[in-house]
């Protein structure tokens, strides 16, 4: 693995710097890149994303994140290709999901488990993040360890995206203990978060 | 990518991957592809070969193959 350090760098350098340590590379590897701000991961996925290359992200702690991406010999030949590096406005809009069960849809729980699934996914592919996703009743059942989403979910919170379960919710389910990505909240909070969104999306 | 005529067909392969330790995993078909049911499977090129020997030996159908980058 290749690691590259790019604390305290504002865009463009840990893109610039993630492009030059690819360049040196002879053969596939995974590169890690070690970034302190959001904005510095939502461009490195987008680059990723652009050149192909499989890409997760975590917070790891405040100010603290880990881009990792899996570089494949083919594409570092056409690395040689210079191109220039955009830094994209933050992708974040004042937009809430509200995940409110660990299924989308009434009907089959198997297949609504999957578009549950699918629809976090996709969120991760849009151009525009979402600023918040709350997760509540079996909702809160995605956002803890064993969850089929949770590199996704860890991937947006990295990207600057707010995760936060009712805490209510957890302890109903007895999942305290088993929350793996964002933090925890209460009714005041999620009442406050959808009452400021712009715009509310329900899956 | 590896897509399904059903969505049935692509939750059985999911199902036979992660109970079998096989990379890759269900996203929801790219909108540049048209075919088969909304779910398609995402592995890397290279493994090509080795899924569709293993589909067949799985009795696991599927519907078309496409390389692209996502």
């Amino acid at each position: 693995m290749i690691t590259v350090n790019a604390m305290g760098d504002q865009c463009p350098i840990p893109v610039v710097k993630t492009k030059n340590a690819i360049k040196e590379m002879k053969k596939s590897d995974v590169v890690e890149v070690l970034v302190d701000n959001e904005i510095a991961v939502q461009n490195l996925t987008k680059m990723a994303n652009q050149k192909g290359y499989e890409v997760t992200s975590e917070k790891k702690a405040e100010g603290a994140f880990r881009v990792e991406m899996k570089v494949e010999i083919a594409d570092v030949a056409e690395e040689t290709v210079a191109e220039p590096v955009v830094c994209i406005p933050d992708a974040r809009k004042n937009t809430v999901v509200v995940i409110s069960s660990n299924v989308m849809g009434g009907g089959d729980d198997k297949l609504g488990g999957n578009l549950l699934k699918a629809f976090i996914f996709a969120v991760t592919q849009q151009d525009e993040l979402p600023s918040t996703m709350l997760f509540y009743n079996g909702g809160a059942k995605m956002t803890v360890n064993d969850s089929p989403a949770l590199e996704d979910l860890k991937s947006l919170e990295a990207q600057g995206v707010e995760i936060l379960t009712c805490g209510t919710c957890l302890n109903f389910y007895g999942l305290t203990d088993e929350l793996a990505v964002g933090g925890v909240t209460n009714m005041y909070e999620i009442v406050e978060r959808m009452n400021n969104a712009s715009l509310i999306v329900k899956p | 990518m590896v897509t399904f005529s059903t969505v049935t067909a692509a939750m059985a392969m999911e199902d036979y991957c992660m109970g079998h330790g096989v990379a890759g995993r269900i996203i929801p078909l790219p909108q540049e592809i048209s075919a088969g049911c909304g779910l398609s499977w995402r592995t890397q090129p290279e493994e090509k070969e080795n899924l569709i020997q293993m589909m067949a030996e799985a009795g696991l159908t599927w519907e078309s193959m496409h390389e692209c980058m996502l």
